[in-house]
């Protein structure tokens, strides 16, 4: 089930928000669990299982980990013990096809793929399993004995799907104490509608002009065209996902937990150092406290520095999907990000503003494309397009077409993505105006989604 | 005042979401949709196997979808945003001038039209007796592109219809390119506006057009009485798009002024109609739908005639939707005529000829269902 669907929102959440707050208090961790057990059976009636196993791995792993008669070793242990599972299950599910792939294609071996489907938000819950058990390790949070309250952790729905990537530790506390109140429960209203519009209003209406761009002929792409289209996948993931995240923290509030933000306006970045600790920051953090840090971050000179972002970048790139282009698109930051860190930022530093956010945007929309084709020549076709060596005029009639139908939208896309308090006080603070603005926001979005639905069977057609 | 304001939202909020949940419970379920044509998703069966299969997800999900209230003003909400913001097309209908709706037509795959083409030269092929005309009409879109927004792409059907008119080659086939009979004509109301269909004005031309090629005498408008049997039609285009602020179509019906009497058996239903029009659907949504009272996979239509006036006995005629208000023409100078959907019919067309002793065969499509309808590929099982 997404968020963004008629059946969520007039089905499932009034139905949640019921049982939740009929319960009585000592169950209510109950209730979430068991919702969100129903919520990820809608889409995954046989993965649940997975996610089930992982739970109770961590889990238990946990509570051997509290044990205080071990020594330093066996605590080690029970660590790598936890976080080989996890990545195997992880792995298995959304590497081994890629892996079997590449093997048979250069030993030209015949290994049956497995052709499984990727369990839903397992990249996901697996992060935050292991950012529990390491947690316990270190000593930064204490083992959880409830298990319910340690389900509620890994399966709570508001993040289960799509994150944002809760750290055990941030969270430990309101899983045993939290408390709503109406200013709170319309915050979080106030939130859910801000991301139902970014993703229904704002991310699929431009997604659609980048649908319509990257499936026509790239031989013949005019450059303007081409840039048109990388801008609209731009706009289209980050209100997709921030959406997304938007909606999670929103409904999270609901139910009294605070989840940490997951964007801060990351297409203002003035660098790609600076974009990164804008952009999805619950994976980057993850990484950087789990992976960076431990390597020995940046304390133990430029070289062994510039390795650990790699290594992190590398990892990156493959958490978002088992394919060559994402390896390339992760490796195409953590080099940037490296000489970044060597020079280019003392560099920026004394460029003036604009030429510093220049610089930022066109190595994103760059990454873009690279992210957004799964086939290397179609990455290397766009760009192609996108510098003008295709030998074609530098716009035509589709690319008016795809600019006037489209520039109110942009112009929308555009403030959303800028700082500006007149326009994010607009809906997040406490008005009239206010409400009205939100009503204004849900019945379009709504309406939206209901037209998407709309699906006139023209059998008379033929 | 914030206090206030909060609680107006909380309460708002959460009512509205406890009325709609309620609504989807108490209103009474419905099983065909009138505006969108097709019948709607039944209340969802929790079973074991529907949860594990996925199939209670997917039934739910399509139950409130499309139970959900008031669904076609939420579609006029979206689509008047989305005309606020520029934007010229909604559900892939663009809005044109003048009033007039158009489907997108985008440059056909050629592999795939290279089948069509020669499905049908194997067809004719393999029935080196039977004479056979091949019409392609093209949508409104073809004919009218300076009447698209501004700057909008299309690809061109005249195109489309030149490359399928030099692809079907074959003795006993003649080709009847739409351009040619109905660009002279391009000023006049030769298709609707909301609908994808060409008026009855237009499907005249098609006669006229018809008749000549296979050498008849076809009838001049003065012969027909010429009556608007509809202004209220909003056809599939409008239904699609739910674009606000159209002139309704007017429907006409060609009634001859010493008309014939016929008689449709419907091989589907087995049913027998005396009569070529379906008044009922003029009260619909479909209106369409009163030529030949819709779609069916096989119909007969005999039609008693004056022996100087039958200029064929039989015809097959293998169409889409374009051939309804066409096909009542015809009943004035060919005594038995077959009509099959190619779309429904199931069986081979090859044994239906074979039984029937049909010699002549007449093929009618449009071009937007031609170029992306594998159904066309039955035609020479």
């Amino acid at each position: 089930m997404v968020f963004s669907s008629l059946l969520f929102i007039f089905i499932f959440l009034p139905a949640v928000l019921f049982l939740y707050y009929c319960a009585p208090k000592r169950i209510k961790n109950l209730v979430l669990f068991l919702t969100s057990l129903v919520f990820y059976a809608w889409g995954e009636p046989v993965y649940i299982v997975i996610m089930l196993l992982s739970t109770v791995t961590d889990y238990s792993f946990g509570l051997l980990l509290s044990h205080s008669r071990l020594n330093p070793a066996q605590r080690k242990w029970i660590v790598v013990c936890s976080v080989i599972v996890n990545l195997s299950l992880l792995s298995y599910f959304k590497y081994a096809d890629f892996l079997i792939n590449n093997v048979n294609g250069l030993l030209g071996t015949h290994i049956p793929l497995t052709e499984l489907a990727l369990p839903i938000g397992i990249s996901f819950y697996t992060f935050q399993s292991m950012s529990y058990i390491i947690d316990v390790y270190r000593g930064t949070a204490k083992a959880q004995r409830n298990w319910i309250d340690f389900g509620t952790f890994v399966a709570l729905f508001p993040q289960l799907v799509a994150g944002p990537i809760v750290q055990y530790n941030t969270l430990a506390e309101q899983l045993r104490k939290r408390s709503v109140n109406i200013e709170l429960f319309a915050e979080g209203i106030r939130r859910f509608i801000i991301g139902l519009a970014k993703k229904v209003l704002l991310a699929n209406n431009i997604g659609m002009l980048w649908h319509t761009v990257s499936s026509s002929d790239l031989g013949t792409m005019p450059v303007m065209t081409a840039w048109l289209g990388i801008i609209a996948f731009a706009f289209q993931i980050y209100f997709d996902f921030s959406g997304y995240s938007d909606m999670a923290i929103g409904l999270g509030l609901m139910f009294g937990f605070r989840f940490n933000e997951n964007f801060n306006k990351p297409y203002i970045a003035q660098s790609i150092t600076d974009f990164w600790r804008r952009w999805h920051i619950s994976l980057s953090s993850w990484f950087r406290d789990y992976v960076y840090i431990p390597l020995g971050g940046n304390r133990r000179g430029l070289g062994i520095q510039l390795r650990n972002i790699l290594v992190v970048w590398l990892l990156t790139g493959l958490w978002h999907g088992a394919n060559w282009n994402f390896i390339l698109w992760g490796l195409y930051f953590g080099i940037i990000l490296m000489i970044e860190k060597w020079w280019a930022l003392k560099l920026l530093q004394r460029s003036p503003r604009w030429i510093r956010h220049t610089y930022a945007i066109v190595l994103i929309l760059i990454g873009w494309v690279i992210f957004a084709f799964d086939k290397l020549p179609q990455v290397q076709g766009y760009l192609k397009a996108m510098f003008g060596l295709n030998g074609v005029p530098l716009w035509n009639d589709n690319t008016l077409y795809f600019a006037y139908t489209n520039v109110i939208l942009i112009i929308v896309l555009v403030i959303a993505s800028m700082p500006i308090k007149k326009v994010d006080t607009l809906v997040s603070r406490s008005t009239i105006w206010n409400l009205a603005w939100c009503a204004i926001l849900f019945v379009l979005s709504v309406a939206y989604l209901v037209d998407a639905s709309f699906n006139p069977f023209l059998y008379f057609r033929f | 005042m914030k206090q206030k304001t909060d609680r107006i939202l909380v309460g708002g909020f959460v009512a509205v979401l406890f009325l709609m949940s309620l609504t989807f419970f108490l209103l009474p379920v419905k099983r065909f949709s009138e505006l969108e044509n097709r019948y709607l998703q039944g209340v969802p069966h929790l079973t074991w196997d529907n949860v594990i299969s996925k199939r209670y997800a997917e039934e739910a999900e399509g139950f409130v979808k499309d139970h959900f209230p008031l669904r076609a003003d939420w579609v006029w909400v979206k689509s008047g945003v989305e005309q606020l913001r520029l934007q010229q097309e909604n559900n892939g209908i663009y809005k044109g001038k003048d009033g007039y709706l158009f489907e997108k037509f985008a440059e056909p795959n050629a592999s795939k039209l290279l089948q069509y083409t020669d499905a049908i030269n194997k067809f004719a092929g393999s029935h080196p007796e039977a004479n056979m005309t091949f019409m392609l009409a093209p949508t409104s879109i073809g004919l009218y592109p300076e009447r698209l927004p501004w700057k909008a792409p299309y690809y061109s059907e005249a195109k489309v219809n030149g490359t399928v008119g030099e692809s079907v080659r074959n003795n006993n086939l003649t080709f009847i390119n739409g351009f040619d009979f109905l660009q002279p004509h391009a000023s006049e109301d030769i298709y609707y506006r909301t609908d994808h269909h060409w008026t009855t004005r237009g499907a005249y031309y098609a006669y006229v057009a018809y008749c000549n090629k296979v050498g008849w005498k076809p009838l001049s408008e003065k012969e027909f009485h010429i009556q608007n049997v509809s202004h209220s039609f909003l056809g599939s285009y409008h239904t699609r798009s739910q674009f606000s602020g159209l002139t309704p179509d007017t429907i006409q019906s060609y009634i001859p002024n010493k008309p014939s009497h016929s008689e449709m058996y419907i091989a589907d239903t087995e049913q027998t109609l005396t009569s070529l029009y379906d008044q009922s659907y003029l009260g619909k949504k479909d209106q369409y739908s009163y030529f030949l009272g819709g779609v069916h996979a096989l119909m007969t239509i005999k039609s008693k005639l004056e022996p100087k006036n039958i200029d064929k006995d039989k015809l097959l005629v293998i169409k889409d939707s374009y051939a309804h208000s066409f096909i009542p023409f015809l009943t004035q100078h060919v005594s038995e005529i077959h009509i099959i959907d190619i779309r429904y019919y199931n069986g081979s067309i090859k044994e239906y000829m074979a039984a029937n002793g049909i010699k002549d065969v007449l093929m009618l499509f449009n071009t937007g269902t031609f170029v992306e309808n594998d159904e066309i590929l039955k035609i020479s099982n």
